[in-house]
């Protein structure tokens, strides 16, 4: 512990789903369920960081929550907001000398929503008129190939499906609750071959906000701070294997959230091994499935039997996705990232909102991931009794 | 008479049909659609490539739903896509003929038609499967 490690002291999640008003109200409630937590007022927060995708000004927020003059930074980083903008509130109290921060990430998207245009990611309109700009195709493409090299059955996406249901069931902020089986999940409409109208997660509305504390002053805030013991960001290298690539490498397939990952733990000093409760991105089944791999939480190839052996539930080995995970919350684009940590701290607090992972777990991790090729992972640890 | 084409940067020729790709000079790497950088090595001495016309199949799906606009058919059937190992270089393209498909079943290029505008075919590139391959 030092002046510098920095602590969640208070967390709050709206429910997640169809929301019908501004999202500014959203973002409020999210940030006023974090303060009163915390104990604090919006006139404790000396610096601000809001993620968001749509359309509001996130500091603009300070019109609702009060005019102190705080420096409110904003991040527009797809996928990767949540994990970008706590990231950018821990450095913000670091180099400002700050005690308390505030962090607010949220969304609120309609039904179908995420239709890019070609000309976004600097390709030809053909690719949309021919029907080759749709993210599902990418999604299949990628856990087809990878079942294939490490010899893992397409039931392995059931079982997924099955897991974020059963949780979402028990989980009052989630969306999805009704529970799916896994033949419900193995015999629902076939949207993109090997992947089921279940196996996919859908936009919606949620916002998620956490209060920062540095140093000794979370222990005058919080029974048990969670400390932020790393946050870790990568972009894409030669080889890996985007959404909307026209084309791939022949040779070694890297990604960045292996990158995110391995960076994450050697900054906090420890091995996926380590890891008692995790939050990994699934934005459908088979990126659970991946990500398993790539973080080294599962070795490739063992997922099948780590499902089957219950190593992924919450009285497993390693919890992965204890609320639901996107798959049944939906994706808030700035949110999601949030709503992971969120996850973690409650789990490693002893006071889940859902289903409670059993042992007092003292470490966690998560990890977010997606378009053009980015990831940020967290390593959360419990501290105090 | 002309092949319309969805998109004529894509193609070295189209009859016979041969995508056109880019080589990187400083480190060989090969990538389609061409460009004029190399995103692999970040130099800027390329040259432009007719990419090999036969591969395997590295990965695939089935579109089952139509989708959204700007996509763009006569008449909408499931279709599928797949990603082809060209040696050197792996391509996104449609795979055309049948809708299930096998990792490293053999494929070559052909054109495919995308839809009819003005009364004449308008045609994109896809691979189909090489008979007698002993794959279904």
């Amino acid at each position: 512990m030092s002046d510098d490690s920095v602590y969640i002291v208070g967390s709050a999640r709206t429910a997640f789903g169809r929301f019908d008003g501004e999202d500014n109200d959203l973002a409020e409630q999210a940030i006023r369920g974090a303060l009163a937590v915390a104990g604090l007022a919006w006139s404790d927060v000396q610096f601000a960081v809001g993620g968001t995708n749509g359309e509001t000004k996130p500091d603009n927020l300070v019109s609702r929550l009060g005019l102190t003059g705080l420096p409110f930074v904003t991040v527009k980083n797809g996928c990767a907001t949540g994990g970008v903008a706590l990231m950018t509130a821990r450095n913000g109290l670091l180099s400002e000398g700050a005690d308390i921060a505030c962090v607010v990430g949220y969304d609120n998207h309609a039904r179908g929503a995420f239709n890019a245009s070609p000309a976004r990611y600097g390709i030809g309109a053909w690719y949309g008129a021919t029907g080759m700009m749709v993210t599902t195709s990418y999604f299949a493409l990628k856990i087809q190939r990878y079942l294939h090299d490490h010899g893992i059955s397409p039931r392995t996406l059931g079982y997924a499906s099955e897991k974020a249901f059963e949780y979402a069931a028990a989980h009052p902020l989630a969306w999805r609750r009704k529970p799916v089986s896994v033949d419900d999940a193995m015999d629902a409409d076939m949207i993109n071959d090997p992947l089921t109208r279940f196996m996919f997660c859908s936009p919606d509305a949620g916002a998620v906000s956490l209060v920062l504390a540095r140093g000794l002053r979370a222990f005058d805030l919080c029974e048990r701070p969670v400390r932020l013991a790393s946050v870790a960001l990568r972009g894409r290298r030669p080889g890996s294997f985007e959404v909307f690539s026209p084309w791939l490498s022949p040779g070694e397939r890297t990604s960045p959230s292996i990158d995110a990952s391995q960076a994450a733990f050697a900054a906090a000093g420890i091995t996926p091994a380590d890891v008692q409760v995790a939050q990994l991105q699934d934005t459908e089944s088979g990126a659970e499935i991946i990500h398993l791999g790539e973080t080294g939480l599962v070795p490739h190839g063992e997922q099948e039997a780590a499902y089957l052996n219950g190593d992924l539930k919450v009285d497993g080995r390693i919890p992965v996705n204890t609320d639901g995970g996107l798959l049944a919350n939906g994706e808030p684009v700035g949110a999601s990232g949030l709503r992971q940590v969120h996850e973690i701290v409650r789990q490693l607090q002893g006071r889940a909102e859902g289903q409670q992972v059993p042992g007092a777990p003292r470490i966690g991790f998560t990890h977010v991931y997606g378009a053009p090729g980015i990831s940020a992972c967290t390593v959360l640890v419990a501290e105090g009794a | 008479m002309t092949i319309r084409v969805v998109d004529d940067s894509l193609f070295a020729t189209t009859d016979p049909v041969a995508l056109r790709g880019s080589a990187c000079r400083a480190c060989g790497a090969h990538v389609f659609p061409a460009m004029g950088t190399c995103p692999v090595c970040t130099g800027v001495d390329v040259a432009e490539v007719a990419l090999p016309t036969s591969g395997t199949v590295w990965s695939w799906t089935t579109q089952h739903f139509e989708p959204k606009a700007p996509y763009r058919t006569d008449e909408f059937a499931p279709f599928s896509i797949g990603y082809v190992d060209l040696g050197s270089v792996i391509v996104e393209g449609w795979l055309v003929g049948k809708t299930s498909w096998a990792i490293g079943e053999p494929v070559r290029l052909v054109l495919a038609k995308a839809w009819t505008q003005d009364g004449e075919p308008v045609h994109t590139f896809g691979f189909e499967a090489v008979e007698g391959s002993g794959h279904e």
